[in-house]
C-alpha cells in the first residue's frame, strides 16, 4: 500500500510540535481561568490545535500516492552556506570580503558554474552594497577586516 | 472631511517629493518583479521592509502598496508572451494571453491587460473611499470579542475558501499563531517560549520571518525552474494598438471584473487571486460565444485583469478601516505600520488621514504612472524577461542578509533566516503554504489579546460571543466555513473509492 509520505510526515511533525507546545506552557505558564486567562492559556489551546490537525492531515495521508518529490538538495545547500558564511563573517571579514565570498558561494548551485560571470556578478553586487548599505544606509559593520586598518588595502 | 477634500489632501501628501519619489520607485520595482518569474510581490516586500524604517509611515505604505499593485501589471507580461505566469493573480491571463502571443497579437493582449488592470484599479479606489467610510464608523461598535471572532473568521476563510487541504491550511495558521505567542505576554510581562535567549523577548522578528520564508525559500526553490524561461517575442509599440472590435470587447468584461475584484478583495480570506479565476468564469458563462475562451478572447485578458487590480485595491478596507489584514500581503503592509507604531483601526481615518487619503491618492496617481509609463516602454519590460534568474538571486540573498542585519545590527537574525529559509523551502516541498503562517503570526497577538478582553468583560463566560450580534455572525460564518470544507474533503474522498 502506498502512503502520501510527505503528509504523513508533515502531519506527525506538526502534530509532534503541538504536543510540545502544550506540554510546555502546561508546565511552565500559569493557565489560569477562562475569565482570567493566564499566560500559558493561548499557547495551551493552540499546542492542543496543531496537534488535532497534524493527525487529521497525517491520518488522510494514509493509504494515498504521493508526487514525487524533486528536492533541490544542491541549491538549498549552496544558499543556506552562503548565508551563514556572510553571517559568521560579517563582523570580523568585513562587509567586501565577506559580500565576494557570499555571492560565490552562491552561485555555485546555478547551471553555469564558469567562474568568469560569477566574479563579475560578485564584483558588481559587492560594489552595489557597498554603496546602498554603508554609504546609503550608514550601516555599523565594518568594510574591510578588522584589525587591519580602516580604508587601507 | 469629505471624499474630495479628503482625496485634494492626500494628493498634497504624495506629490511632496520625498513621498512621491518612493511611489515612483514602488510600482516600478513592483512592475520589474511581477514581470520576472522567480521572485513575486510577497518576497519583495519582505525585502523592502528594513528599508521602510528610514522612511515616514506614509513614504513606507505608498511604497510597499507600490509594489504589489505595480506586480499585477508586471505578472501579465510573462503571462502573455510565455504562458508563465509572473504572479499567481495572473496565472489566467496565460488562457487567452497566450493564444493572442501565438496569434502574432502580443501586443493587444498587452494593451488590453494593461488598460483593463487601470479601469480596475480606479474601480476598486472608488469602493475602497466608499466602503471606508461606512465601516470605520461603524466599526467604533465593535468590541473584543467581536474583532476576536472576525479575526478567526478571516484566518478559516484564508485557510479554507478555494483550498484542497484545508486541514494544512488551517495547520499553518495555528503554527504561525503559536510563533506570535513567543516573546513577552503583553497582560503578564511573563517571557514565553524564549528560553533564556534575551533576542527573543521581542518576539520573532517579522522581518526575519518574512525574508527566510519568502526571501530565501523561494530562491531556493526557483534556482532550477526559474532557469527554463522560453524567449520572448518582440513587441512593437505600433503592435499595441487595438482593433476597434477588440475595443468594443474591453469595457463592459472589466467594469464586470472590477466589481467582482471589488467585492472578494475586501472580504476576508478571498483576493485576488480567486477573484481573477472567478471573474473569469462568469465572464465565460455570460458570454454570447463562450467558444472563444481559451483562443484568445479579448474578454478573457480582461474581466480577470480588472478583476485582481480591482482586488488588489479593496484589500486596504479591511486592513486600514478595522486593522485586520485578510491576506498574507496585507499582514505585511499592517506589519510595515506596526513597526512605525502606527497601529491601524477604525479611528485611523481621523487620527491619521494624510496616511489614508495619502494612500489613496497615490493608487490614483501610481495606477496612472502605470499605464502611461508600461506602454510605450513596454520593449523594455519585455527585455528583462530575458535576464537569467541566475544574475538575481545571489543579489537577493546579499540583500537578504544586509536587510535583516541593518534592522538592529544582529548576526542572530542573519542565521535566523537560514534557519527559517529552509524550514519555509520544507514546507514549500510538502505543500503548506507559508503565507497563511504569516497571516497567523501577525494576527495572533491581537486576537489573544481581544479574546482574554472579551472573556474578562463576560466574567468567563464563552455565550458572549454568540450574545452579541455582530460577533455571532461571525462565529455562524465560520462554523459555515468549516462545515463546507469538511463536506469538500468527504466528496473528494467519496470519487476517489
Amino acid at each position: 500500500m502506498r502512503h502520501d509520505l510527505q503528509d504523513l510526515a508533515g502531519g506527525v511533525i506538526l502534530t509532534l510540535i503541538g504536543l510540545a507546545v502544550a506540554g510546555y506552557a502546561v508546565a511552565s505558564y500559569d493557565l489560569g481561568s477562562l475569565r482570567r486567562m493566564g499566560p500559558g492559556f493561548f499557547p495551551t489551546a493552540l499546542g492542543v490545535g496543531l496537534a488535532g490537525l497534524g493527525a487529521v492531515i497525517a491520518l488522510s495521508a494514509w493509504g494515498r500516492g504521493a508526487r514525487t518529490l524533486t528536492l533541490a538538495w544542491k541549491e538549498t545547500l549552496a544558499v543556506l552556506t552562503s548565508i551563514a558564511v556572510f553571517a559568521a563573517g560579517l563582523e570580523r571579514m568585513g562587509l567586501v570580503g565577506v559580500t565576494f565570498g557570499a555571492v560565490l558561494i552562491a552561485t555555485l548551485a546555478a547551471p553555469d558554474r564558469r567562474i568568469a560571470w560569477r566574479l563579475a556578478l560578485a564584483l558588481v553586487i559587492t560594489a552595489l552594497s557597498v554603496l546602498v548599505f554603508h554609504f546609503g544606509l550608514k550601516m555599523t559593520a565594518p568594510l574591510w577586516p578588522v584589525g587591519f586598518g580602516t580604508g587601507a588595502q | 472631511m469629505t471624499g474630495w477634500e479628503g482625496f485634494l489632501h492626500g494628493l498634497a501628501t504624495v506629490t511632496q517629493p520625498g513621498v512621491l519619489v518612493y511611489c515612483v520607485f514602488g510600482v516600478v520595482l513592483g512592475t520589474f518583479v511581477g514581470v520576472l518569474p522567480g521572485i513575486g510581490a510577497m518576497a519583495t516586500i519582505s525585502l523592502l521592509l528594513p528599508i521602510t524604517y528610514y522612511l515616514s509611515p506614509e513614504a513606507a505604505l505608498i511604497m510597499l502598496a507600490g509594489v504589489y499593485y505595480g506586480s499585477q501589471y508586471g505578472g501579465a507580461v510573462a503571462s502573455i508572451l510565455l504562458r508563465l505566469p509572473g504572479t499567481p493573480q495572473s496565472a489566467v491571463t496565460t488562457f487567452d494571453g497566450y493564444p493572442l502571443a501565438r496569434q502574432g497579437r502580443a501586443g493587444v493582449a498587452l494593451f488590453t491587460s494593461m488598460s483593463a488592470s487601470f479601469l480596475g484599479s480606479m474601480f476598486g479606489i472608488g469602493v475602497l473611499v466608499a466602503l471606508s467610510g461606512v465601516l470605520s464608523h461603524a466599526a467604533t461598535a465593535f468590541g473584543a470579542a467581536d474583532y476576536a471572532a472576525m479575526m478567526i473568521l478571516g484566518l478559516v476563510a484564508a485557510s479554507t475558501i478555494g483550498a484542497t487541504a484545508p486541514a494544512k491550511g488551517l495547520a499553518m495558521v495555528v503554527l504561525g499563531l503559536i510563533l506570535g505567542c513567543i516573546g513577552t505576554d503583553v497582560n503578564s510581562g511573563t517571557q514565553r517560549f524564549t528560553f533564556g535567549q534575551t533576542e527573543l523577548s521581542d518576539g520573532i522578528n517579522l522581518v526575519a520571518l518574512a525574508m527566510g520564508l519568502f526571501g530565501v525559500s523561494e530562491v531556493i526553490g526557483n534556482i532550477r525552474t526559474a532557469e527554463r524561461t522560453g524567449v520572448p517575442p518582440k513587441v512593437r509599440l505600433r503592435e499595441l494598438l487595438p482593433r476597434r472590435e477588440d475595443l468594443a470587447r474591453l469595457p463592459f468584461p472589466a467594469l464586470r471584473g472590477a466589481t467582482m475584484g471589488s467585492f472578494f478583495g475586501a472580504l476576508p480570506g478571498t483576493g485576488s487571486t480567486i477573484s481573477s479565476f472567478l471573474s473569469y468564469a462568469f465572464e465565460r458563462r455570460v458570454s454570447r460565444s463562450p467558444e472563444r475562451f481559451g483562443t484568445g478572447a479579448i474578454e478573457g485578458i480582461a474581466a480577470p485583469e480588472a478583476a485582481n487590480n480591482a482586488a488588489a485595491i479593496t484589500a486596504f478596507v479591511p486592513t486600514l478601516t478595522l486593522g485586520i489584514p485578510g491576506d498574507p500581503i496585507m499582514a505585511l503592509m499592517l506589519g510595515a505600520l506596526v513597526i512605525h507604531g502606527v497601529q491601524p483601526g477604525p479611528m485611523m481615518l481621523e487620527a491619521r488621514p494624510e496616511m489614508f487619503w495619502g494612500l489613496v491618492a497615490s493608487f490614483g496617481i501610481g495606477n496612472l504612472l502605470l499605464l502611461i509609463l508600461n506602454l510605450p516602454l513596454i520593449g523594455i519590460w519585455v527585455s528583462m524577461l530575458r535576464i537569467p534568474f541566475r544574475w538575481l538571486y545571489p543579489a537577493i540573498l546579499i540583500f537578504v542578509c544586509l536587510g535583516v542585519y541593518s534592522v538592529r545590527a544582529s548576526v542572530f537574525d542573519i542565521f535566523a533566516v537560514a534557519g527559517i529559509g529552509l524550514a519555509g523551502y520544507a514546507l514549500s516541498l510538502a505543500r503548506f503554504n507559508p503565507g497563511l503562517l504569516l497571516l497567523g503570526f501577525v494576527l495572533g497577538p491581537l486576537i489573544e489579546t481581544n479574546l482574554r478582553r472579551a472573556l474578562l468583560v463576560s466574567r468567563g463566560d464563552p455565550m458572549v460571543f454568540l450574545e452579541r450580534p455582530i460577533s455571532a455572525v461571525f462565529v455562524l460564518a465560520t462554523a459555515g466555513l468549516i462545515a463546507l470544507s469538511l463536506a469538500g474533503v468527504l466528496r473528494r474522498a467519496r470519487q476517489k473509492t
